[in-house]
């Protein structure tokens, strides 16, 4: 079935230039909910995915917050099933790298590395990617001890101590599930407190093998052949201390996947695409939804709002056009 | 006749890592015959993955024992003569 789906998104890539009414850059929750509503509008709808479809909110083990779900949702179920609601309206959908856009006047044009596409519409929903600390051993070490997905390479750490940068929402949520295989964890969070939602907060508290080193600056991840361990700084008496870690698992933000738009739309200083309340942006035509774009929350349930509202703006926006040309 | 080579390929994996469904994704695409393994269920395939590779992650793909770290297509791409 799958299989079946993937070549027929290789056809469209094989032919020359095919035309959209909406092409929606990203196929996480945003991009799907974007394409969901512009699909049952009756527009020619593709999404165009780079890495995999249903983005970050896929490789959340579970998410526990979104409506519908008492139970929580394992991030992938979830998004599969929004992929399955957008195919069955007829969204198109092609996994291939995008390797330039422009955006510019009534017909934009999309090259990717399976063929160009044009579209009266373009929606950015490219997301964001988790940040790196730019720290040594950051680099050399991943995957030989460190990792930035939890779900993936969990297993690895059974029995293991390991660390946990950043005690936001993403750092306790993965610490959490962690705990099912590792046997301690040291958090460590740059700020003095945690930031993660209380019921998170509250939740890891209860483990007598999580040890908290809050207003601590990750400096360094050690080893020779695998990470073994890492140094932090004391922020206040700039003491530094050496903790032992078979395994760092790095969540400390998000970066804006905002490349490939930096000189034709107006970004914000962090480089997330600014919009109005319609999601419109600077340009015309392009509407932006989900992680990607400049606001304060970034949650699967504020980016399938934004993807409805983003291709309700576009549909007004092609009518308003088909009836002044 | 062209007798295609016939290449051996390991996806070691875990199931909720969306990486690895991609790889494997491409490989059946692209009709390559792998065997799958789930380093989440045999504890000794992860530790065997690890001395192979020196990788503590997923997805590895091993093309007649070279391995490839997460999803580089054009590695595989290059690999397995996929055009």
């Amino acid at each position: 079935m799958l299989d079946l789906k993937l070549n027929k998104s290789d056809t469209v890539g094989r032919q020359k230039e095919k035309e959209f009414d909406v092409v929606i850059l990203g196929g996480g929750p945003a991009g799907l909910t974007t394409a969901i509503y512009s699909s049952r509008a009756l527009l020619r709808t593709l999404i165009i995915e780079e890495g995999i479809i249903g983005g970050e909110a896929a490789s959340t083990e579970l998410i526990e917050n979104y409506p519908g779900f008492p139970d929580g949702v394992p991030g992938m179920d979830l998004t599969d099933k929004m992929k399955e609601q957008a195919e069955k309206f007829r969204t198109e959908i092609v996994l291939s790298h995008t390797k330039s856009v422009n955006l510019k006047g009534g017909k934009k044009v999309i090259e990717t590395d399976d063929g160009v596409f044009s579209a009266k519409t373009v929606v950015i929903a490219t997301g964001s990617s988790p940040k790196n600390l730019n720290i040594p051993g950051e680099r050399e070490f991943k995957g030989r001890g460190v990792s930035y997905c939890a779900t993936c390479d969990a297993p690895f750490f059974k029995d293991k101590d390991i660390a946990v940068i950043g005690a936001g929402s993403s750092g306790v949520q993965e610490g959490l599930y962690l705990l099912k295989f590792v046997k301690s964890i040291k958090l460590v969070e740059f700020l003095p407190n945690m930031t993660a939602e209380k019921i998170l907060q509250e939740r890891i508290k209860k483990y007598n093998n999580v040890e908290f080193f809050l207003n601590h600056k990750l400096k360094s991840i050690d080893g020779k052949q695998m990470v073994e361990d890492i140094t932090v700084e004391e922020r206040v008496t700039g003491e530094e201390k050496i903790l032992p870690a078979s395994g760092v698992f790095i969540y400390v933000g998000l970066k804006p996947n905002t490349e490939l738009f930096d000189k034709q739309l107006e970004l914000d200083k962090y480089g997330f695409v600014v919009t109005d309340k319609d999601l419109r942006t600077s340009e015309e035509g392009v509407f932006a939804a989900g992680d990607v774009r400049a606001k304060a929350l970034r949650q699967v349930a504020t980016a399938v709002g934004d993807g409805a509202i983003a291709a309700f703006s576009a549909k007004e926006y092609i009518e308003e056009k088909s009836s002044t040309d | 006749m062209v007798v295609q080579k016939k290449h051996k390929v390991i996806v070691f994996s875990t199931p909720s890592c969306p990486w690895c469904r991609r790889v494997k994704e491409y490989l059946r695409q692209n009709q390559i015959m792998f065997k799958d393994v789930d380093v989440s269920r045999n504890r000794t395939a992860a530790m065997d993955m690890v001395r192979r590779t020196g990788q503590q992650g997923v997805p590895v793909v091993l093309i007649d024992n070279r391995p490839i770290v997460g999803f580089n297509k054009p590695m595989i791409n290059k690999l397995l003569n996929i055009k």
